[in-house]
């Protein structure tokens, strides 16, 4: 992956871990290693999708990426700008970049402030705009994502749940940030709602060219929104490619196994696909398998899987893929 | 419906009141012995509350204000209390979407199995924890011996889920209720629970009814499906007759809705515009008519019957003739 101006995030052998430092009576606890070693480049106006179970790391590398999360290794640059070491002012200038919307909007907003004055506080703690200014920018933001100005004096218990993402994106846009990280934007969602968001998120990559990194397990709404996809699996990376590619011919034996789970909304289709079941659980990330960590529940697993890591290599077509066997 | 088999469970007339507003409203449907019926519609159509009132179970606010529910010749509606605890569990059992919101934590999960096989049995405690060992296989926990004698907080949530599946079916009652029970579930495990219901419904001839409001699991396991949109049945059908030629505006919406193969993508998604009517906001008419793109006057005066379209499928729609017309919104 080569440096360029247009890449607004580039990720260098991240690694976060928790715990395993002594502990209250000064013995060594478990090290839970959620981040293991990732590298990831977002374009400009790019969508990259990030798949995987829960457990599998995708939340602690998002919080990673806005600062919530201090890796203990590697490197995180937004716009060309170093995440990793920054002191606080840097920071907050680099987290302007940088915004995040979560599953649940309701969780996501203040019951008791006006979505106004939601809406409004990155822009007045920032100083970038105030009084009348401020009151326009927000009427601007609300017209933005699908709502209307006049709802600037409402609460957010007066909105359906869809209206409310509405809201926490508007919110997420006012600082004009390059990259949006989206935690499962649309999940807890109703299906007619869902297709509203989505055609929001697309149209305003369109306008305003944001990047997203979107955490999802709906495969059917990757393959919809994202031009890259990656699937995590206990903290690394085991598959990258790009959409077409990634749907066409996937190829680590988890990337299949998920594609093979998610039921398709066609009876036809759903009952005649060939079934990639797997075996047992996610392990825990305290005690991860060693060599390749999906060797437990892989159905293609041999000897070596078990001993020696596969690496993610580039093939032909252009995915970068980390199996032996794949 | 298309069976020709006399149905095992049959829900007539189901209706549901709270503060005065039918929430579930003339909810009629049958389902055959061995077969899964699906209740699909998004957040607050009533779906959940049509499958607790299959067993009793309706909250506080709710009352049954009309309707039967028989099983087999028995109505369940008819029954006292003490009578349904007894049929509870026997005859229909229900899941929930959380299994680990209703397993005890404090007992462990071997007792909780073998406590619900004690109540419609009459059998010894190690009787019963043969049973439940016996259970644990058969909903494919490895190591069942162990597993007994743990407790909720030391297995995973799709472990859990066999648990609740295992208590639900260990009297072997002939219909399973089952509301969203992979909801909480991530795919690679959703995908196993689906594949041990389907194994039951083979082995054992457990009817189901699935409350879901993912399209995805409908297609997966579903025979029939029911849509509803406030309170009411909008369609009903065959399963493959559902997908391949939705008779309903909201169906067709609905499926429309959800990104498929043939989509490009970041192209604009159908949507269903405006919001679900609140209980106030019940109107005479079709309560999908502020939001369809076919309704007229009538539509808004008059609730349409569940009209026959031939082959087991039914909409209760006026415009069924112009769903040509949706399909164009909708492609």
């Amino acid at each position: 992956m080569s440096e360029s101006q247009e890449n607004v995030l580039e990720m260098r052998d991240v690694a976060v871990h928790f715990g395993g430092r002594g502990g209250f009576f000064g013995s060594s606890g478990a090290v839970v290693k959620a981040v293991n070693g990732v590298d990831l480049d977002i374009r400009k106006a790019e969508t990259v999708a990030l798949v995987g179970e829960s457990g599998c790391g995708k939340s602690t590398l998002s919080n990673t990426i806005v600062g919530l999360q201090t890796p203990v290794s590697g490197s995180v640059k937004i716009s060309g700008e170093e995440v990793v070491g920054a002191d606080s002012r840097k920071l907050n200038d680099i987290r302007r970049k940088v915004q995040m919307i979560f599953q649940d909007p309701a969780l996501s907003l203040d019951p008791r402030s006006t979505i106004g004055a939601t809406i409004g506080e990155p822009l007045l703690v920032r100083g970038i705009a105030r009084g009348k200014a401020l009151k326009e920018r927000v009427g601007e933001l609300l017209t933005q994502v699908g709502l209307r100005a006049e709802h600037a004096d409402r609460y957010p218990h007066q909105f359906s749940g869809g209206q409310r993402q509405r809201v926490v994106i508007a919110r997420a846009l006012a600082l004009e940030p390059d990259l949006l990280i989206c935690d499962e934007p649309v999940s807890a969602l109703d299906v007619s709602v869902r297709a509203q968001i989505l055609n929001l998120l697309v149209a305003l990559q369109k306008r305003m060219g944001v990047s997203y990194l979107f955490v999802s397990h709906d495969l059917s709404v990757v393959r919809h929104i994202c031009d890259r996809v990656v699937v995590m699996y206990l903290g690394r990376f085991v598959e990258i490619a790009e959409r077409d590619t990634f749907f066409a011919n996937p190829k680590h034996p988890y990337t299949r196994a998920l594609m093979s789970a998610v039921p398709e909304a066609d009876p036809a289709v759903q009952r005649s696909k060939q079934r990639f079941v797997l075996q047992g659980e996610l392990p825990s990330p305290a005690n991860i398998p060693s060599g390749c960590a999906f060797h437990t529940r892989c159905p293609l697993a041999t000897e070596i899987c078990s001993t020696v890591r596969p690496e993610l290599t580039p093939r032909p077509d252009g995915a970068l893929v980390a199996c032996h066997h794949a | 419906m298309n069976t020709a088999a006399s149905p095992l469970l049959s829900v007539d007339n189901l209706t549901v009141e709270i503060g005065g507003a039918n929430v579930v409203d003339g909810v009629s449907f049958d389902v055959a012995p061995g077969k899964v019926m699906a209740l699909v519609g998004e957040s607050g159509c009533g779906k959940s509350l049509t499958s607790y009132a299959l067993l009793g179970l309706l909250p506080d606010a709710a009352r049954r204000t009309a309707g039967t529910v028989r099983l087999q010749d028995r109505d369940l509606t008819a029954l006292s209390e003490r009578q349904l605890r007894k049929a509870r569990g026997k005859e229909i059992s229900i899941i929930f979407q959380e299994p680990s919101a209703s397993l005890d934590p404090l007992t462990t999960v071997g007792a909780q199995i073998a406590a619900a096989y004690q109540t419609h049995n009459n059998v010894s405690r190690s009787e019963a924890y043969d049973r439940a060992r016996q259970m644990l296989a058969d909903v494919g926990i490895p190591d069942p011996d162990r597993r007994l004698h743990q407790y909720p907080f030391e297995l995973s949530g799709g472990m859990c889920q066999r648990i609740m599946i295992s208590i639900a079916l260990i009297c072997s009652p002939q219909v399973l209720v089952a509301d969203e029970p992979t909801t909480a579930l991530d795919v690679t495990i959703q995908a196993q629970i689906l594949d041990l219901m389907k194994k039951l419904v083979a082995d054992r001839g457990t009817s189901i009814v699935i409350i879901t409001h993912d399209m995805g699991v409908v297609a997966d396991i579903a025979d029939d499906v029911a849509v509803m949109y406030a309170g009411r049945i909008a369609e009903i059908a065959p399963v493959q007759s559902l997908f391949d030629d939705p008779k309903h505006p909201y169906t067709a919406l609905l499926l429309a809705s959800v990104p498929k193969l043939h989509h490009a993508p970041k192209t604009d998604l159908a949507t269903i515009e405006g919001r679900v009517p609140t209980l106030s906001e019940f109107g005479a008419g079709c309560r999908f008519a502020d939001r369809c793109p076919l309704a007229t006057e009538k539509c808004r005066i008059e609730q349409p019957p569940l009209f026959d379209c031939g082959g087991g499928h039914r909409s209760a729609c006026w415009h069924i003739d112009r769903m040509p017309e949706i399909r164009k919104v909708a492609a």
